[in-house]
């Protein structure tokens, strides 16, 4: 490279930096991921972070803030500036089922405004092979008799208000009283409890048990979603007649504080369709089993603000809120 | 196929430059990883997983294999030299390792520690080739009665770590217990000793825990009496680790390996309470046992044998079953769902070759982990020699800066400073530190499995004896208090006789 050619690429760069200037975003991006490395959220998170990068033009620094099932990253964003610096990767358990449930959160859906949802996980709920039990007709009439039990990820967690809405929509009266939860630490933990005959059954996104399905370690009872799921051989909740089900996926979204500028957020809309473009982001996540399906920022808010409503009602009607 | 066949598929799926340059690649940097406070192995793991995704699948798992196994050993290299565990599984080292190298033997320490690692090492992944399917079968035989009965025995380990004083070793682990309960109650899920904090929602970040109670008390110390470590000779680093060291270690470490074995087959236990049982079983059994906790190399040897026998074995479960042992393995399986691989049974009939060139490429992970580990202790090893007015302030900046980067949470950092605090007065009212850290690790294991239990059998407490393993491990607590009582009955006596006139 020439004197020249260095010093014109010195001043092109300068000129570009000095109009960006005026412009949303003119330096990295605070990305707050509310849940562990390693985990789903996290995968995904990093996963959109490579296009994403490319479509902002400006790095995003990803930071993992956990604890409290979502809640401490959470409380990091809605604390944070509304200036579009710091945002986070939402999930419904942070999202949905803990602000549906827990009365204590220190924060609710309204300090949050949502710029997309971009992936959807179906739920599925399956049994243990040893358990006999081959259909949700099985399971609801064993439920009948007594002694069933469910796993999950922990007190409101999706895989909780799951398996709950799953047995109100089949009829059971009371599930509260005539199921126990036994709530394990993890999703991992989760289905394993299953496995070992610590409780029946659970209803968890499909690909936390995928593996143990293709292996005949599960026996899958239902899919929550209108399609069917690939590698589940087994009705969905539409075949089932049951479409209230369908309001049960896991997602996953970005947020940001509630006072986000109206121009932040349409940034996002336009970066997010390039970034959901990307083959390799597609690959990979459609690899592990999740849907991709964008959402404006507009769609995003009704999608999850529908959803809280519904589990909202649901724990309302059955008096699982935590108030403590 | 024969079993020669599979051998054959494996070496021909592996037997190419870029498995090998990935595995070793990925034992220098867990090393790495591991010897900085606050990175931690599983934060190593995660962040080497996006760059596996465009690798060939057996490439990429053998990546993330070597930056887990060098993780494990890399944390006991600050654990010995500067009292700081790189990652939780090393905690237990600390209690010989650092003392040692107050003596001036930390290259001796650093040394055993990585001879203890490989051996431990070999001996998990020989047991994870030949004895996969059966540790399989009782990993799921685990329910939450015999968890509580396993975590029930392994608090006997409390004993041994507590010094002199029996009574002031259950005060520490009384603490312990006591401040793992802040956080979420597992059952009801309400919030428990938050004080309306949302920091405190998650609990207290273990990690700061960790750093605050072991390395801050020394800072502390330091600013106490800046000149009181003048004189007193902390170099060299020099010296190594002897064959008869390792001769003498050696059931020590055999036994750490297989009690890391059987606890890494069983999912959610981990590391760190395997090196702290390896440990007491070593300190019950040895010779020299009033040397243990002043700087004894075979407490060292049994810590590192104990928790790198669990890195091999929670392949076990993870393989034959599909199911994650530790958050590590959690991350690992991530790996092998990106390339459409899904561990369990099948695998070991639809993916027979990658599972056989799994295993070649962990039996050469040993022999990197060595080659490697004494580059790093090389390397490392003149930290020890390092003035200590230069050294103390930098081991601050360090441990603040890994507290931080743990969870980007300036809170934990908060934490950190009052334990710290907590530690210094442990240290000064003669508490020993060690029964806090496993009462915090073990105590939520405990109380959870407890009340799983009850959930289970309807608040019937027959449930807790369901079992042989659960008749086999309430025998071992049973045993093992009677021994400590029978000990401390004894010590009495003796010291009674000795010294008819002192009355304590």
């Amino acid at each position: 490279m020439t004197f020249r050619t260095l010093g014109a690429v010195c001043a092109l760069s300068l000129g570009l930096a000095g109009a960006a200037l005026a412009e949303y975003p003119e330096r990295p991006i605070n990305m707050v991921i509310p849940y562990g490395a390693g985990g789903a959220t996290d995968i995904s998170a990093r996963t959109i972070a490579e296009p994403l990068g490319a479509a902002v033009g400006k790095p995003l620094v990803m930071a993992n803030v956990t604890g409290a099932g979502g809640a401490t990253g959470s409380v990091a964003v809605q604390n944070a500036k509304e200036d579009g610096y710091t945002m986070l990767f939402a999930r419904v358990g942070s999202h949905s089922v803990n602000p549906a449930m827990k009365a204590t959160l220190p924060y609710t859906l309204d300090d949050f405004r949502f710029v997309t949802v971009y992936e959807i996980n179906p739920v599925a709920c399956a049994v243990s092979p040893s358990s006999g039990i081959t259909s949700m007709e099985d399971l609801i009439a064993k439920v009948d008799e007594g002694g069933v039990t469910y796993s999950s990820s922990g007190v409101g967690s999706l895989l909780h208000l799951a398996a709950v809405m799953v047995l109100s929509e089949f009829g059971v009266e009371e599930p509260l009283t005539k199921t126990t939860h036994i709530p394990q630490k993890g999703g991992g933990a989760a289905a394993t409890a299953v496995l070992n005959g610590t409780a029946t059954f659970l209803c968890t996104n499909s690909s936390a048990i995928a593996s143990f399905v293709a292996n005949k370690q599960l026996v899958p009872l239902m899919v929550t979603t209108a399609e069917p799921v690939a590698g589940f051989d087994v009705p969905t909740a539409a075949d089932l007649g049951k479409p209230a089900l369908h309001q049960l996926v896991g997602w996953t979204g970005i947020a940001g504080p509630d006072g986000l500028p109206d121009d932040v957020a349409d940034k996002w809309g336009a970066w997010m369709a390039a970034a959901t473009e990307d083959p390799e982001f597609l690959e990979k996540m459609t690899a592990r089993g999740s849907v991709i399906e964008l959402m404006s920022p507009e769609d995003a808010n009704a999608f999850i603000e529908g959803q809280y409503n519904t589990f909202r009602k649901l724990v309302d009607d059955l008096g699982m809120r935590i108030e403590g | 196929m024969s079993f020669l066949d599979s051998i054959a598929a494996g070496l021909s799926l592996v037997g190419n430059i870029e498995s090998f340059l990935a595995l070793f690649m990925g034992v220098a940097i867990g090393v790495i990883g591991g010897a900085i406070p606050g990175m931690s192995a599983t934060m190593a793991v995660a962040l080497t997983l996006p760059f596996t995704f465009a690798m060939q699948p057996i490439t990429g798992i053998l990546l993330l294999l070597g930056v887990y196994k060098g993780g494990i050993f890399g944390g006991s290299i600050p654990a010995i030299l500067i009292k700081t565990p790189g990652t939780p599984a090393s905690s237990a080292t600390i209690l010989d390792g650092y003392p040692m190298a107050e003596k001036g033997e930390a290259g001796r320490a650093l040394g055993m520690a990585l001879w203890a690692s490989c051996t431990a090492d070999v001996i998990s992944n020989l047991s994870l080739i030949l004895f996969a399917g059966w540790l399989a079968s009782f990993a799921l035989s685990f329910g939450p009665p015999e968890f509580f009965t396993l975590i029930l025995f392994s608090l006997t380990i409390i004993a041994g770590v507590s010094g002199e004083s029996l009574l002031r070793g259950a005060l520490s682990a009384l603490l312990g217990l006591l401040l793992a309960t802040i956080g979420l109650d597992l059952v009801y899920g309400t919030n428990r000793f938050t004080f309306g904090d949302p920091n405190m929602m998650g609990g207290l970040n273990f990690i700061a825990v960790l750093i605050g109670l072991f390395a801050i008390p020394e800072i502390l110390a330091m600013v106490w009496h800046p000149t009181a470590h003048v004189g007193t000779a902390r170099s060299l680093g020099k010296n190594w680790v002897s064959f008869a060291d390792y001769r003498r270690s050696f059931k020590s470490i055999v036994r750490g390996s297989f009690i890391g074995v059987f606890l890494g087959s069983i999912p959610g236990i981990g590391a760190a309470p395997s090196a702290f049982l390896s440990y007491s079983e070593a300190r019950r059994t040895s010779k020299n046992k009033e040397n243990f906790g002043k700087g004894e190399v075979e407490g060292v040897a049994a810590s590192e044998a104990g928790n790198n026998g669990v890195a091999g074995a929670t392949l076990i479960p993870l393989l034959a079953l599909g199911v994650p042992g530790d958050v590590i393995t959690a991350i690992i399986i991530g790996a092998f769902m990106i390339h459409g691989l899904q561990p369990g049974p099948m695998m070991f009939i639809l993916n027979v070759d990658i599972i056989y060139g799994l295993f070649i490429g962990l039996i050469v992970s040993s022999v990197f982990l060595f080659l490697i580990g004494t580059v790093a202790i090389r390397g490392f090893k003149y930290v020890a020699d390092i003035p200590k007015r230069i050294l103390i302030p930098a081991v601050l900046v360090l441990c603040i800066y890994g507290v931080f980067a743990v969870n980007n949470n300036i809170f934990d950092v908060g934490v950190m400073f009052v334990m710290g605090w907590v530690g210094f007065m442990m240290v000064r009212y003669h508490i020993p530190a060690a029964p806090f850290l496993i009462a915090f690790i073990l105590g939520p294991l405990l109380e959870d499995n407890f009340r799983q239990s009850m959930l289970m059998s309807g608040s019937d407490p027959s449930i807790l004896v369901r079992g042989p393993i659960t008749w086999f491990f309430w025998a071992m607590t049973l045993l093992t208090i009677v021994a400590i009582v029978r000990a401390g009955v004894r010590a009495v006596k003796g010291t009674s006789a000795l010294s008819p006139k002192v009355k304590d």
